[in-house]
């Protein structure tokens, strides 16, 4: 009777390849999973990197707005410097052409009144 | 080895050829003890690179500008003091001895000496002269009450500078170049 009982359930609980059907529905399950599962990584990985992107490119914008502003500082900078010598070319030719004119009107004198100047041009 | 010491020869004769060569630049004292006698100074330094900065920000439209701007050109230096003080005899005349020694080296030629006993105005001016070119001006104009001292350095135009006329009110002074050339020209 025992002897039946035991080779019953050895049948019954033999080992049993599963089938085709079970194998693939398991593979696209485990497939499925770690595909979500990366997803799940990479959403998460990418805040850093995201928030690393927006440090460069407002270090980059900072950098170039002070370039700007040096250049523009610059640029005035010359053009106050360039004004500046403008005026003092002009007051030159100005101060110089006055003295040439005293010169002259000397000149222009003594030849009306010899005996008054004595200009040696 | 005959190549050698005449290369030798002529590296130990160039600064003395560098230093004999005339120089229309002078050396112009700070008189800073005039300045602040002075009522009114005029204190002008433009090298060369000022000169090309001052160039470009010459209108060409405004005949002023336009005139200025022709002058400049083979210019290399602008340099202007003048002094006015509100009484006569504020300065010695040994403060200007200091540039008119300067006057008496080698290439400058006195062009034009004028004395007015009337007025007690005195205007002298020089050129150096090299190659039949104008390449430096002095003006010395010592009044009673005033003194100005005028070098210009570089390629005068001496034409350009008459052409000022009615822009500055620069006279034609009859200058004449051949004269200044001539080793009987200088004083």
């Amino acid at each position: 009777m025992n002897e039946e009982l035991e080779s019953r359930l050895r049948a019954a609980l033999r080992p049993v390849a599963p089938s085709d059907e079970f194998t693939r529905d398991l593979i696209a399950r485990v497939a499925a999973d770690q595909r979500s599962s990366s997803d799940a990584r990479s959403a998460h990985g990418r805040r850093p990197r995201a928030r690393g992107w927006w440090l460069s490119a407002s270090v980059a914008a900072s950098l170039l707005v002070a370039a700007g502003v040096q250049h523009q500082l610059q640029e005035r900078h010359e053009r106050e410097r360039g004004l500046e010598a403008r005026r003092e070319v002009i007051e030159a030719l100005r101060v110089t052409s006055q003295k040439l004119n005293l010169a002259y009107e000397v000149i222009k004198n003594q030849s009306s009144f010899p005996a008054d100047d004595k200009p040696g041009a | 080895m005959r190549s050698c010491i005449l290369r030798i020869f002529l590296a130990l004769l160039a600064p003395t050829l560098v230093w004999a060569a005339p120089n229309p630049r002078l050396a112009l004292p700070e008189f800073s003890t005039l300045a602040q006698k002075a009522t009114e100074s005029v204190t002008i330094t433009l090298d060369a690179a000022l000169l090309a900065i001052a160039g470009r920000f010459l209108d060409g439209n405004d005949p002023q500008d336009a005139a200025a701007k022709e002058v400049l050109k083979g210019l290399q230096g602008i340099y202007v003091r003048s002094y006015t003080f509100d009484k006569d005899s504020a300065y010695q005349q040994s403060d200007i001895d200091a540039v008119r020694n300067q006057l008496s080296a080698p290439g400058w030629s006195r062009l034009v000496e004028t004395r007015s006993r009337k007025s007690q105005a005195n205007v002298d001016i020089y050129i150096m002269v090299t190659n039949n070119q104008a390449t430096g001006l002095a003006l010395i104009a010592s009044e009673p009450r005033q003194f100005t001292i005028v070098n210009i350095v570089g390629a005068i135009d001496l034409e350009k500078l008459h052409k000022l006329e009615g822009q500055f009110g620069v006279p034609k002074l009859d200058i004449d170049l051949s004269k200044a050339a001539s080793p009987n020209a200088k004083k």
